[in-house]
């Protein structure tokens, strides 16, 4: 059984780890430590902790590589892992390709979530009620109509591009938008990106795709 | 190598007619000469064997099957009208936590040796219930209605049966009216298909006989009816068995039944 250390923004791990233990019935217990940095004596506590609660501490990944360092240098079976496609519901995601860009063959649907630290590049559509998020760009061929989240970790200069762009609902960096309510113009391919700290929607602009 | 097709009934949202489906799709079916039979797997709220009319003579389930305090024929019901169609309750409504995903292969592995189709009714929602019974499923017939939750539950569905390999995986549009569709009150078939981007395998038009059947334990395929659900169940039954059928058009068949309806008024009065 895998245990995931809680998101830095929202908990300490230290307050949260004694109720994960409680709650996880196996003896081996995997962490995954998420985008926690850990050093030497944070594993040591960490481990100590999972033995106290009557465990052992299985394999350790994390997304931090200085954490999966030092977790080798402690003797734990340690390994980096990658934040893309956490879902299982969304089994298309293709992981080859540039190292920068997550691209997804299928359509998402109700109840799915795509997330990468890479930008997305999704062949398919964005139902209602599925959600695509990337740390960076969020580009669609196809329909985006669910929530999509560019720059989820606060890059304000991430965009988000469908060839049909009505989503229920936006968001770039902390940056929140309802959809527009009217129907797209068919075959017009539109951005959306921060101006200004508003979300505005314009006709997408070839420059978009290049890097930058 | 078995040739039985095992078809899951499911839609995500309650009420849009799953067990209907399935008890109408289980007559024509056997009406057309398929040996079927309609496993409920609803069984903490069991509805199937209402609508078949079979209620009273359900003694043993599959779980006692399982248990092997008694034999599959035993626990299998054939309908009285309908000698190819067969009912199986999958469990006892007390004992909701004994069924688990292998069960269900079990119990579905015991019926594809004696039938030809296999129609399992899902119930509502994503939980257990539903894993289990899309367990044993190979495909599936997704019901949903033209209202927007059901779709976007319709949709939830297929998401979760892509993740389990069930293929293919069609569409039935139950309670169309096609006087709301013409003057968009309602989401139209291509809203729908948009959204869900599956085959329609059928249309099925509100029709107040379905009430009335539904009552009485008699589902309405099982009479010559020329309700039009009856005829779209019965439609839906052959283009499973791989006949093209048309679909029937919301708009042509608002004018159809007018006119039906005025030809069946001439010939009582004249």
């Amino acid at each position: 059984m895998t245990l995931t250390l809680p998101d830095q923004r929202l908990d300490h791990w230290r307050d949260r780890l004694p109720d994960l233990l409680s709650k996880c019935s196996e003896l081996v217990v995997d962490l995954d430590c998420g985008d926690w940095l850990l050093n030497c004596s944070d594993l040591k506590d960490l481990s100590a902790a999972v033995t106290d609660a009557g465990h052992q501490l299985g394999r350790i990944t994390g997304r931090v590589l200085e954490t999966v360092v030092s977790a080798s240098a402690l003797g734990l079976d340690a390994s980096p892992s990658r934040m893309s496609s956490q879902n299982d519901s969304v089994p298309n995601a293709v992981a080859a390709g540039p190292a920068d860009l997550l691209f997804h063959h299928g359509t998402l649907r109700s109840g799915d979530h795509l997330q990468s630290d890479r930008s997305i590049l999704l062949y398919g559509d964005v139902n209602p009620g599925a959600r695509i998020s990337s740390t960076a760009d969020v580009l669609v061929w196809g329909r985006l109509r669910g929530v999509a989240h560019a720059g989820c970790e606060g890059s304000t200069t991430a965009k988000i591009i469908a060839l049909q762009l009505r989503p229920l609902q936006l968001r770039i960096a902390d940056v929140v938008a309802r959809g527009p309510e009217d129907l797209p113009q068919v075959g017009l391919a539109e951005q959306a990106e921060l101006k200004d700290g508003v979300i505005a929607i314009e006709p997408a602009v070839i420059q978009s795709f290049q890097k930058r | 190598m078995s040739t039985t097709r095992t078809i899951l009934i499911c839609s995500g949202k309650g009420g849009v007619g799953k067990t209907t489906t399935t008890a109408n799709l289980g007559i024509a079916l056997a009406r057309q000469g398929a040996k079927t039979v309609v496993l409920d797997a609803d069984f903490g709220l069991r509805n199937l064997d209402l609508l078949l009319g079979l209620e009273n003579r359900i003694v043993y389930t599959a779980q006692e099957v399982l248990a092997e305090t008694c034999r599959l024929e035993q626990a299998l019901v054939k309908h009285k009208q309908e000698p190819n169609l067969a009912l199986l309750p999958a469990g006892n409504p007390r004992m909701l936590e004994w069924l688990k995903p292998k069960d269900m292969q079990a119990i579905v592995a015991l019926l594809e040796r004696q039938f030809d189709y296999v129609l399992i009714d899902c119930p509502a929602g994503i939980e257990d219930g539903f894993k289990n019974a899309a367990a044993a499923a190979r495909e599936a017939v997704v019901i949903t209605t033209p209202e927007v939750a059901a779709v976007r539950d319709a949709d939830r569905v297929i998401g979760l049966l892509n993740t389990q390999g069930v293929q293919p995986v069609q569409l039935v549009l139950n309670r169309v009216r096609p006087k709301m569709m013409s003057n968009q009150e309602m989401l139209s078939v291509d809203d729908v298909t948009d959204i869900l981007a599956l085959p329609l395998l059928g249309l099925v038009f509100e029709d107040e006989q379905v009430i009335v059947s539904t009552n009485r334990g008699e589902p309405l395929t099982l009479s010559d009816s020329s309700s039009p659900a009856a005829q779209a169940y019965g439609n839906i039954a052959q283009r499973l068995q791989g006949e093209d059928i048309p679909l029937m058009d919301p708009s042509q068949a608002r004018r159809g039944l007018r006119a039906r309806m005025r030809q069946l008024m001439q010939t009582r009065i004249f």
